[in-house]
């Protein structure tokens, strides 16, 4: 109401404040679908192994699928480097400050992507459990990596990307002699927060368990 | 810290509806518990991100929603702002669910321009 002098008028809203991220995501989304492409969104800590495993990844389909990989990092090209062994078309996308990825450079990056005949994007985030979750990028489905090595209580810290995740893999499986990672706490908490969500068991260096993990990745589509 | 990136994103949605000419004074946002936002946090940020610019000085208002626990032994329902406590009656796994709803709810903007002037009249878009 107006009525002088150092009133004030309240104005109500109901608008996302993440309208603009999600709006170019939808429209990634909707690019990608009709080309066809599967795209995973890997969300996880700085060390939990997510280039290891697109390493491992990319290494098992070769001849077999036609992945295309964008990776976020803070800075240097360390990662990119690593996946173009085996993979022609990788991106680094270089997010200086930000902590996770958000729409705008996914749209970006694609456009240095030659995605003809590409069935498959992986996008490594950036290394966190926190901030990547709550931005959309287009993908198809959100996958979650947690590391043995990290504590069990990881999942239960991080609810948001636990509820959220389309698929968790716990990597560095074969560390587990040697942790006092207490793999029921961790799967308890999974299930409190995502009853539903496969869970999978996996080593990056050793291979075990990447079979389900490419079973997945086969069987899940657009 | 995601709530920089949320804050610059909140400061844009802002300038988009408020009206021409009025001060902002108060911005409310509602914010689901799996957002994971921390209140003081996101006031830092929005000082830091509304500096120099129109919006310096506003008021962020955060609504933080709870977590809803729903107790599978004994059924009752409550509100928590922590996804893992136990119930009551013991049991140690009520199960948790939360929003990651993330809304710019209301502007409230100052009425410094005199009734019956021009100003005034121009509707807010």
């Amino acid at each position: 109401m107006s009525i002088g002098p150092n009133a004030s008028t309240r104005l109500p809203i109901e608008a996302r404040v993440l309208d603009v991220n999600d709006s170019i995501a939808a429209e990634t989304r909707a690019d990608l679908g009709r080309r066809g492409i599967f795209t995973v969104d890997i969300i996880g800590a700085p060390g939990s192994g997510k280039t290891a495993l697109l390493e491992a990844t990319l290494r098992e389909l070769r001849g077999r699928r036609h992945p295309a990989v964008l990776v976020g990092d803070l800075t240097t090209r360390r990662d990119g480097d690593r996946l173009a062994r085996w993979c022609d078309r990788v991106v680094q996308i270089s997010t200086g400050q930000g902590c996770h990825l958000e729409a705008h450079q996914i749209r970006e990056a694609l456009k240095q992507v030659d995605l003809e005949g590409v069935d498959l994007l992986l996008i490594e985030n950036v290394g966190n459990l926190i901030c990547p979750v709550g931005f959309d990028l287009g993908q198809s489905v959100k996958v979650g990596v947690f590391a043995t090595t990290e504590g069990e209580d990881k999942a239960a810290k991080h609810p948001y990307l636990v509820q959220s995740a389309d698929l968790l893999l716990l990597n560095k499986i074969d560390l587990m002699p040697h942790l006092s990672f207490d793999r029921a706490v961790f799967e308890s908490d999974v299930r409190l927060l995502n009853p539903n969500v496969p869970l999978l068991d996996v080593s990056a260096t050793t291979g075990e368990g990447l079979r389900a993990w490419l079973d997945w990745l086969d069987s899940t589509n657009v | 810290m995601h709530e920089f990136s949320i804050a610059e994103a909140l400061a844009a949605q802002v300038a988009l509806y408020a009206p021409a000419g009025g001060r902002v004074l108060e911005v409310e946002i509602r914010v689901g518990a799996l957002r994971g936002l921390e209140p003081e946090a996101m006031r830092m940020c929005w000082d830091a991100v509304t500096y120099q610019t129109p919006l310096a000085g506003s008021n962020l208002l955060m609504d933080a929603r709870p977590w809803s626990l729903a107790c599978p032994a004994c059924g009752r329902e409550w509100e928590s702002p922590v996804p893992f406590v136990d119930c009551e009656c013991g049991e140690q796994s009520p199960n948790p669910t939360a929003d990651d709803e993330l809304l710019l709810v209301a502007i409230s903007t100052e009425d410094d321009v005199p009734a019956g002037t021009a100003a005034s009249t121009e509707a807010p878009r």
